[in-house]
């Protein structure tokens, strides 16, 4: 095996020409939402580290995710995967099957031990010693300990991976859950979402390839850059719910003016995501946009937070937002007071809770409690 | 006599495994076993839930025909609660769902089948001048009939990159680096030295790759509709009664509005350039090549027993269990068709009637060779299926360590369902073969421009390859072949309910959403429904009993579920051992024919080994009748127009 290329090599042996390199970089900086300032640190970065060695493991999934993966519009799939990884390992596009895909798996393994990726894909099923997830002829859970151990990161992609996902929900006939307490790692980064949001998903490979470092992370591992907003928060309805301006039923006439969707259980106000700042096919739409109630996919327990038409206050924290929406105005201000108080009370809370994780994740020391 | 295994079997959705006995001398399958290897029990879970929030969990099923389990689901709920869905709602859902098949196909094209056909190894030593030079030729060589076919030529080539020698050597360079530095990255651990590679000219071989690295980067825009209508993809929102995406062309922030449509129009006319352009013509070179040098193996149940439900309603409809589904179809593939291998015109079609959906006679699933237990019943119909996992490990190794699984025994998640004690072929190539059966029989009365397409396409293919339709259909390479003439077909499709919607919203109806029984208070105690539809592998069924506002039992009859099913004792072996059995393999050590023919279904395992049934005693389901060329004039009278 030769020596890693890094993406300015790989650049370089295609062809690529430094303005192209550069122009790129200054592409990911902003992806990966950081400022400008650091559009030299990418530069370094994309010079020096070599392309990462990422292997993917399905679990108890839909590969819903991968294909997520693959809808990504900046960078392109193709980019992602001649030019920033090197993906030796996925049950949706490996060319190899069988024996010889699993060998080429162990050998990945010892080969880049301590240093390559490991991208998760659904839940681990534990009930029965693992035999309702089965792979190789063997566990599922047997195979992810294995390949966790000599990881430098596990990505958990999507909620199946991070919290157990719908097949967790009840009954939970599989014993299944999510992965990180069914492995030793040296990090665990959860990045939910059933699936999460494309560009949200290569945007932590590219943050992890290229600074060789884990994105800082909340208090649930999770990438403050692309989980530290409620979508209500972002939200480009959020005025209307100020407003106490509501869709009371799909396609009244509050529905048809876009209004907001509270009133039809729209998870939004307790939903940490993407989905309302960068919203799916770079900046297309996002289900609130196209008239739906955010079901609040990237949350934990959300399968078992039903009926989704349920409106909020009987899951989330806040239910004092069901104050207001009477469609008074007096109402209404009284109502964004307290809201507004909540929002900042809970952000407070939040970012207390997240300073001492965040530093040390960003000193290197990774985010795995 | 050489024991093979392939387990993962990647490329596909899912996780599968399937055992062979291969003789080496004569490279003869002896046998043939399809495993599903993880169950996920989602059925299980979708008891006593709010039946408004079926489509949200059931979609959950697969997130690569994401859709398909929503749009069932909906379906089967709304017959159930008797919800007629708004003309404009029709019109996006079957949008959504042709724009799903068109995505699917496509990446099932080109980056789950395509590396077994094409190799980025032998595109090494093509010529990049000659590449350009068969590019430009294979969209004017091969010209499938296209009711507006002018139309899709005479787009701008603004699409995809100019296919000139130095883009092909520009490709070629790249593809060099990656195989000299040794890490091939998903190119990995592939056999690529294997003799079928050399079938198609290096040439070919180059033309294709790149075309695989240009549809993963333009396969997302295909499903722009989702994006537009359902706010995501994959796993789109829905609303039972409708769709969430409220139109109006007078409100300053409504979801749908004229430029919002303008992102569709623009997707979808992508799709049908894609498809007539790039996709076909791409098939079916392959296919001229393979058929050329003899291939026409691999065939298994298609030639035997094809099965559909048909699709597309035209208009909204009421009441699937009394055949409103049935009277409504773009494309009437409902039926099954026996041995089409025999000749298109004496094979004999069989009709699947309104009565069959509620009389509960002809189908049913077995489980002897499924890690499930009976009590006290060989078969059971789905809706009295029992839950019990009965998991009995391999005949050889431990039970978290296989060897070789039990033939005899119960070896995979995956039930065995069975039509009148038979098994049965769904999928493109049945959806193919019972339109094109029907039509030359003449049992296919006004015909629809849909169906007309289908079966200009068969011809088209037919005297392309110089084979029968019944020589070259039921086959590996014509699996393959359909599923590429099925995304061209939903493209024009998309684009059909597309100039529909615009029509009915310009006389000023813009309802999306039917609310009238949206409140539980409006529902009857106790309800049941099904949901039928063809999804992109094949036909779908969503069976439901609601009772006290709540999901009693929920049901789901999968597509690759009648293909990846394993044996029955009585029955004989489902359509991926069938299709293995009836496959050469050169060299044991690297079945690649095998693993060919077992992508040409397009598995998606998460789908097939999710069933789980409940203790339901009430929901009745489907059965099938028989009818025939002398019983047109019923099969007209209740709807099979």
């Amino acid at each position: 095996m030769k020596e890693r290329e890094t993406l300015w090599e790989a650049c370089l042996n295609k062809g690529v020409s430094r303005r192209s390199f550069l122009k790129s970089c200054v592409a990911l900086t902003s992806l990966m939402g950081l400022s400008t300032d650091f559009v030299s640190r990418v530069v370094e970065a994309a010079e020096t580290k070599p392309l990462p060695v990422v292997l993917w493991l399905s679990g108890q999934e839909c590969t819903g995710c991968s294909e997520s993966f693959v809808r990504t519009g900046a960078p392109l799939p193709s980019d992602v995967l001649l030019n920033s990884i090197s993906l030796e390992y996925s049950h949706l596009l490996s060319a190899g099957s069988g024996d010889d895909l699993e060998t080429h798996l162990e050998k990945m393994m010892k080969e880049h031990r301590g240093k390559y990726i490991l991208a998760v894909e659904g839940a681990v099923a534990t009930g029965d010693n693992g035999i309702y997830c089965m792979s190789g002829g063997r566990p599922f859970m047997k195979i992810l300990r294995e390949a966790a151990a000599g990881a430098a990161a596990v990505i958990a992609y999507g909620s199946c991976a991070a919290y157990g996902g719908i097949q967790a929900a009840k009954p939970n006939p599989t014993g299944s859950a999510g992965i990180s307490r069914y492995i030793s790692a040296r990090a665990v980064v959860n990045v939910p979402g059933c699936p999460p949001v494309p560009e949200v998903m290569t945007g932590v490979v590219m943050h992890l390839a290229m600074f060789g470092v884990l994105p800082p992370l909340d208090s649930d591992n999770r990438p403050k850059q692309f989980f530290g907003n409620r979508i209500h928060d972002t939200c480009y309805r959020r005025p209307f719910f100020d407003a106490g301006m509501f869709a009371d039923r799909y396609d009244d006439a509050g529905a048809k003016a876009g209004w907001c969707l509270y009133r039809l259980g729209c998870r939004g106000p307790v939903t940490y995501s993407s989905c309302g700042n960068m919203r799916w096919y770079q900046g297309m739409s996002y289900p609130i946009q196209s008239g739906a109630a955010c079901i609040g996919c990237t949350s934990a327990k959300f399968w078992d937070e039903a009926p989704f038409s349920e409106r909020l206050p009987k899951y989330g924290p806040m239910g004092d937002i069901d104050m207001i929406g009477t469609g008074l105005a007096a109402a209404s201000v009284a109502g964004v007071a307290v809201h507004g108080a909540l929002s900042l009370l809970q952000k407070k809370k939040r970012d207390e809770a997240e300073a001492a994780e965040a530093h040390r994740i960003m000193n290197g020391q990774g985010g795995n409690k | 006599m050489q024991h093979v295994v392939v387990d993962p079997v990647t490329r596909i959705e899912g996780h599968l495994r399937v055992e062979l006995m291969i003789d080496e001398t004569s490279g003869r399958v002896a046998d043939a076993l399809s495993s599903g290897t993880a169950w996920r029990g989602l059925e299980l879970i979708m008891h006593g839930r709010d039946p408004r929030d079926a489509w949200a969990y059931i979609q959950r099923i697969c997130g690569v025909c994401t859709t398909a389990h929503a749009l069932a689901s909906l379906r089967a709920v709304e017959d159930a609660l008797s919800i007629k869905i708004p003309k404009n709602a029709n019109y996006i859902r079957n949008i959504m769902g042709a724009s799903l098949t068109v995505q699917d196909h496509t990446i099932h094209f080109y980056h789950l089948h395509g590396l077994d056909w094409v190799s980025p190894v032998a595109a090494l030593s093509a010529d990049p001048v000659a590449s350009a030079r068969i590019a430009a030729s294979l969209a004017e060589t091969y010209r499938v009939p296209n009711p507006t076919l002018e139309e899709v030529y005479s787009s701008a080539p603004k699409d995809f990159p100019a296919a000139t020698p130095d883009y092909f050597r520009t490709v070629q360079r790249k593809l060099k680096t990656i195989v000299d530095s040794g890490q091939l990255g998903i190119f990995s651990a592939q056999w690529w030295e294997h003799p079928d590679y050399n079938l198609l000219p290096p040439e070919v071989h180059l033309v294709a790759v790149c075309h695989y690295l240009e549809m993963l980067d333009r396969q997302r825009e295909l499903v722009t509709p989702h994006v537009i209508f359902g706010g995501k993809n994959p796993h789109p929102h829905y609303v039972m009664g409708g769709m969430p995406c409220s139109i109006s062309l007078r409100d300053g922030n409504s979801p749908i509005n004229a430029a919002r449509l303008a992102e569709v129009k623009k997707a979808i006319d992508l799709g049908r350039r894609l498809a007539a352009r790039y996709y076909l013509p791409d098939a079916l070179a392959m296919a001229s090549a393979y058929v050329k040098a003899g291939y026409l193996d691999g065939g298994g149940l298609a030639g035997e027993r094809v099965l559909g439900f048909g699709s597309f309603p035209e208009e909204p409809f009421l009441n699937t269990k009394e055949g409103g589904f049935f009277n409504n179809l773009l494309v009437r593939t409902n039926g099954v068709v026996e041995n089409f291998g025999r000749g298109a015109q004496i094979a004999d079609v069989h009709r699947i009637s309104a009565e069959d959906l509620t009389d509960g006679s002809a189908f049913g699933e077995s489980v002897g060779h499924a890690w499930f237990r009976y009590q006290g019943a060989e078969e059971l119909h789905p809706w009295k299926g029992q839950t019990e996992p009965d998991y009995t490990g391999p005949k050889d190794g431990t039970d978290t360590d296989w060897r070789a699984l039990d033939e005899q025994g119960k070896y995979s998640w995956v039930k065995t369902p069975r039509w009148k004690g038979r098994l049965c072929e769904v999928g493109p190539l049945a959806r193919y073969i019972i339109v094109y059966t029907k039509a030359r029989q003449q049992i296919l009365p006004d015909m629809t421009w849909a169906e007309k397409l289908m079966v200009d396409q068969v011809d088209y293919v037919s005297s392309l390859l110089g084979r029968r339709a019944e020589e070259w259909m039921p086959t590996m390479v014509g699996r393959m072949v359909a599923r590429a003439m099925d995304a061209q077909l939903n493209s024009e499709i998309a684009r059909y309910f597309f100039d529909r919607l615009i029509a009915n919203v310009r006389t000023g109806d813009t309802q999306v959403a039917n609310m009238e029984r949206w409140d539980p208070s409006a529902w009857p105690k106790q309800a049941r429904g099904v949901g039928l539809y063809e999804a992109p592998r094949g036909a779908l069924s969503h069976w439901v009993t609601i009772d006290g506002g709540k999901i009693d039992n929920y049901q789901c009859i999968v597509p690759t579920t009648w293909n990846a099913c394993p044996r029955d004792d009585k029955a004989g072996r489902g359509a991926y051992e069938a299709a293995m059995m009836q496959t050469r393999v050169k060299n044991p050590r690297q079945p690649l024919e095998i693993l060919k023919v077992i992508r040409s279904f397009d598995p998606c395992m998460a789908c097939a080994t999710h069933l789980y049934d409940l203790q339901g005693e009430e929901l009745r389901i489907v059965t099938t009748d028989p009818y025939s060329g002398s019983r047109v004039e019923e099969a007209n009278g209740d709807g099979c127009k």
